[in-house]
């Protein structure tokens, strides 16, 4: 098996954007490409997370018309979708790619544009992610699954209303100085209680934004690595999971299994436990989801990770930074876009580049969750020094 | 004394014998695709429960409604996503029953 590495990336803001979707993806990979010394012809394969484009724009086909756009010529590509995961699914499969010898460079991209849709578009677009049978027709919202999530367990654990609500604070928090973040205002324990029910207990600060986005990044065999960058970020570990389809699947709805069995996998291949990690970017589509991911990922114990947010134990001069970037709270949420763009935020971190530098961060994860927890990559990402 | 609710119309493998709250086309349990009816009692219990305000395309000018994940059918329950019946109070382990199926969706109110 190969090691590989990162050797390139580049990213749009995430946020209210005029370009359509290919615009969104050339730039993101164009940048990608001008960020190292990787020439097209070097590129071997070009693989895009995306997940309704073809809903919301008409536009399907997006890998090979992106690639042909940024001068990619002749290469193989393809599409990947997993929801709010597709770009977290397609970074695994170039990494098995590179790993397994087929290829040795190249370009995952991914995109999404969501806030020109009109809102029943949008709502069935992002819908459609759910169990159509079961949860859909139930009138089970993604909000409300999480809403469920949460109802369980303020039940099972006694976690407060308010300790949720410092998720959103100190995400929002983290945003203020991230330039590529959506929202960069903060907002205060009593905004998040007081704004408007979106689907008990959650409310409307509670829930991330939707966003347009684009990001990329170049990954290369560790043998060539050196060749494009003085400071590749090797891969250390990667996992991909399958999750429960729909809410009543699960016999715990406090643990989504599919982000543990990625993290596991991804924690064995890098040879690391959970305390060995310096930075995070986790799936915080809503404050709920940050509590159970954090004890998913095995950063805290089950039930505490309300607490270790309201003591200030994630925030970015705390002892395990969650989401410095802001996270989906902040940044926004342009579903395709989301994977790679938080291992875009992993990667400023190791390099020492992030506006919210966490001091002396060495070994990084970045966690995607697509649906109803249905499907999860876990990434653990070294410093330049790993290689 | 009330009336017990209807039964709840599950099912099960017919090779294997697992119960199905909602229908399945393989058992997911030994690969048989042959099913057959099993209802079971309709009394159950909440597990979780959030109230949607803001529904999707399907449901628009219903909200605000009560969704939530329920045990039903006592020793042997299984476990559905369903609807409650206008009652927000309800939270974790409240006790509920059923009440139909409509539209392929399980609807339960308050015991």
């Amino acid at each position: 098996m190969k090691d590989v590495c990162i050797v390139g990336m580049g990213t749009t803001e995430f946020g209210v954007l005029d370009e359509g979707i290919k615009e969104l993806g050339i730039t993101a990979v164009a940048r990608a490409l001008r960020s190292c010394d990787v020439d097209r012809e070097d590129v071997d394969a070009l693989y895009l997370g995306n997940f309704v484009a073809g809903m919301l724009e008409g536009q399907e086909t997006l890998a090979p018309l992106v690639a042909d756009s940024v001068g990619l010529v002749g290469v193989p590509t393809m599409k990947t979708e997993g929801a709010c995961a597709s770009s977290g699914i397609a970074f695994r499969q170039a990494y098995q790619a590179i790993r397994t010898g087929v290829h040795d460079v190249v370009v995952v991209a991914g995109v999404e544009r969501m806030t020109n849709a009109e809102t029943p578009e949008f709502t069935r677009a992002l819908g459609s992610a759910a169990d159509h049978d079961t949860d859909g027709a139930t009138g089970l919202t993604f909000p409300g699954f999480y809403g469920l999530v949460l109802n369980r367990y303020m039940h099972e654990y006694g976690a407060t209303r308010e300790q949720v609500a410092a998720v959103s604070v100190k995400n929002r928090r983290n945003g203020v100085s991230n330039p590529r973040a959506r929202f960069r205002s903060p907002v205060t324990v009593e905004d998040v209680v007081d704004s408007r029910l979106v689907a008990d207990p959650l409310r409307l600060y509670d829930c991330c934004p939707a966003a347009d986005g684009g990001a990329a990044v170049v990954l290369a065999s560790a043998d060539v690595a050196q060749s494009f960058t003085n400071a590749p970020i090797p891969v250390l570990g990667s996992g991909h999971a399958t999750g429960r389809s729909a809410a009543y699947r699960y016999d715990d709805l406090t643990t989504l299994e599919a982000t543990s069995l990625a993290a596991e996998e991804a924690y064995g291949e890098a040879g690391i436990s959970p305390s060995e990690v310096d930075v995070v970017e986790l799936h915080d589509c809503f404050s709920a989801a940050e509590i159970g991911d954090s004890e998913d990922l095995g950063f805290f114990e089950k039930g505490e990770g309300a607490a270790a947010v309201a003591e200030g134990r994630t925030a970015v001069d705390g002892e395990l930074p969650i989401n410095p970037s802001g996270g989906l709270l902040a940044k926004g949420h342009p579903v395709g876009a989301t994977g790679i763009g938080q291992v875009y935020e992993v990667c400023l971190q190791l390099l020492g580049e992030h506006e919210n530098q966490v001091e002396g961060a060495e070994v990084g994860v970045a966690h995607n969750l697509g649906g109803s927890g249905a499907v999860s990559t876990v990434t653990v990402l070294g410093g330049p020094s790993h290689v | 004394m009330s009336e017990s609710p209807p039964s709840f119309p599950a099912q099960r493998c017919a090779d294997c014998g697992l119960r199905y709250g909602h229908g399945a086309h393989v058992c997911r349990q030994c690969g048989s695709e042959a099913f057959e009816d099993a209802p079971l009692s309709g009394e159950g219990t909440v597990y979780a429960r959030t109230t949607i305000r803001i529904p999707g395309s399907d449901q628009q000018g219903e909200e605000p409604f009560e969704v939530a994940v329920v045990d039903v059918g006592g020793a042997e329950s299984v476990r559905v996503t369903a609807r409650i019946e206008e009652n927000p109070g309800l939270g974790p382990d409240d006790p509920v029953e059923f009440v139909e199926r409509r539209n392929g969706v399980f609807y339960f109110r308050a015991v």
